[in-house]
């Protein structure tokens, strides 16, 4: 029996797989609302470095991954592909279910793969410095991780409540010699406006990131990093599918199904990105990204651009979205909360090569629980919706008497968040789906802006 | 009271939820509540029209909208 397959570190993949070489139709450039132009590279070079924003556009299909970052990544890659037999064994299934362990990175989850690699683009273009935003602390102390590594400076806002109440998040990111500071802090003028009104303002993901942008753009040698959605993230997470597509075939197998969760869209994509790239040339697999039922943007939501606020003063992204009046109910994962998806991963399922679902917070803790209690490894509560996914095809597997073979991605564990899991436990959470009558009245509310060609 | 935050990956007070943002409820408390208490009235009693036109007539930004928006402020500034 193949319990754990290991990839030896000279068959690390060396390059990134872009997909935008191989999509049918490409995905539309984001557009400034104020001209409906497309966002030119000036503007984000304020942020990041020229190296990064070619990637972000580049329709290259493989990019060389450089000799550093490689070295960073066998700090922890090529990470193990998992048998989930004591799961298969639980549910009675004839399928096999096999998960790639993203949870095995010193921060514990897939967020390093594209914060090494940013760490180091920025490191060459002659930064010192980065900043960044976070509010569950997971993509801080990712970067921190990164930065740590290749001697960079790292400053972190942390929205104030958090910081105050997850130290544990803090402290990881001190320990690899990142400053977190609360945010709003005292550190930017924008901060210092909310201090003034209150000194002990709790913060907000919102202020957090204009800190972090202020910051950045007002900083000698800083530039800023992001941890999702945008197309140069997706990119450089393809390392993981890179790899469990090497590993599944030293199984002997390849997945019938390609199931990971989806927020922003980076975890899922690097699992599946390379999987799709089959799937555009012939072979017939299943692609499902899995979503919060209280936060349906894929499922529900159309492909449409959508204006920022009421001003239409921000750019045009086209995305999945819900329009203007959405408002997410509860939803418990730190990863997935964002009101669009990423460009790419939208124009996949516009195109029919990905279908998206969405689970209730009661079944997908559920199903964390169920992994715990087999697998031994629990897992971070957005990485549940995936799992979620994968109990339900093993057991439509069992029902149809079918050996189909599942891949998920387990895109990081919960040691660091059992909150989560002590509210669920306690009976904290409650399920809450968006009526269908609601969601037609905010589709109704899309129909006036123009429709990606 | 407490909630799970979404976005916070915590457990908050209904306190913060109805002022975290610059005094004004947090754009998501109608989804997290309204199960829970009658958040409308709530809302409607704490709250001018004004207010709650400010908070709900814009939609949520994704992160890149946030980015960008961020960008422009600080560069033309």
């Amino acid at each position: 029996m193949i319990r754990r397959i290991n990839l030896d570190a000279k068959d690390i993949p060396k390059q990134w797989y872009n997909i935008q070489a191989d999509l049918p139709n490409p995905i539309p450039p984001p557009l400034n609302p104020g001209t409906g132009q497309p966002i030119t590279p000036d503007m984000l070079e304020a942020i990041w470095p020229m190296s990064v924003i070619e990637q972000e556009v580049s329709s290259e299909r493989w990019i060389d991954i450089p000799e550093e970052v490689l070295e960073k990544y066998l700090i922890w890659r090529p990470s193990p592909l998992h048998r989930a037999y004591f799961l298969e064994k639980f549910l009675g299934t004839p399928a096999r279910i096999y998960f790639k362990n993203e949870g095995f990175s010193p921060p514990g989850s897939h967020k390093p793969n594209t914060a090494i690699a940013q760490a180091y683009f920025n490191k060459v273009a002659g930064i010192k410095r980065l900043t960044t935003e976070t509010g569950a602390g997971q993509w801080g102390s990712a970067l921190s991780f990164a930065c740590s590594q290749f001697g960079l400076e790292c400053k972190v806002y942390m929205v104030r409540i958090s910081y105050n109440q997850k130290p544990y998040r803090r402290i990881l990111m001190e320990t690899w010699g990142a400053n977190c500071v609360p945010s709003p802090s005292p550190d930017t003028n924008s901060g210092k406006k909310f201090l003034e009104q209150d000194p002990e303002h709790p913060g907000s993901l919102g202020i957090a990131i204009s800190e972090a942008i202020e910051d950045c753009v007002t900083s000698k040698d800083s530039k800023y990093s992001i941890g999702s959605v945008a197309s140069h993230v997706l990119l450089h997470q393809t390392v993981v599918g890179l790899e469990a597509h090497k590993q599944i075939q030293m199984a002997n197998e390849y997945p019938d199904i390609v199931i990971g969760c989806a927020g922003g869209g980076s975890n899922f994509a690097g699992l599946c990105l390379p999987f799709v790239r089959d799937k555009i040339g012939g072979k017939k697999l299943q692609v499902i990204a899995c979503e919060p039922a209280s936060c349906p943007t894929m499922t529900k939501g159309p492909y449409t651009y959508d204006f920022g606020d009421t001003a239409e003063t921000t750019p045009l992204f086209p995305m999945h979205s819900l329009g203007h009046k959405f408002v997410p109910a509860p939803i418990h994962a730190g990863g997935l909360r964002y009101h669009g998806m990423a460009p790419i991963i939208s124009r996949l399922i516009v195109d029919n090569f990905i279908e998206a679902r969405a689970y209730g917070q009661l079944e997908t803790f559920a199903a964390g629980i169920t992994f715990a209690r087999t697998e031994g490894f629990i897992p971070a509560p957005e990485t549940n919706h995936a799992i979620a996914c994968v109990i339900e095809e093993a057991k439509k597997a069992k029902e149809e008497g079918k050996e189909k073979v599942i891949l998920m991605n387990w895109s990081g564990h919960g040691i660091i968040d059992l909150a989560a899991y002590d509210a669920y436990l306690s009976g904290k959470l409650e399920d809450y789906v968006l009526p269908d009558d609601d969601i037609a009245k905010l589709i109704k509310d899309l129909e006036k802006f123009p429709k990606p060609s | 009271m407490d909630i799970y935050c979404t976005q916070l990956g915590m457990l908050v007070k209904f306190s913060y939820c109805i002022s975290m943002n610059d005094n004004l409820p947090c754009r998501n408390i109608l989804g997290c509540w309204k199960q829970r208490v009658d958040i409308i009235s709530i809302l409607r009693e704490k709250y001018s029209d004004e207010e709650l036109r400010k908070v709900f007539s814009a939609p949520p930004k994704t992160r890149i909208e946030r980015i960008i928006e961020s960008i422009k402020k600080e560069t033309s500034s």
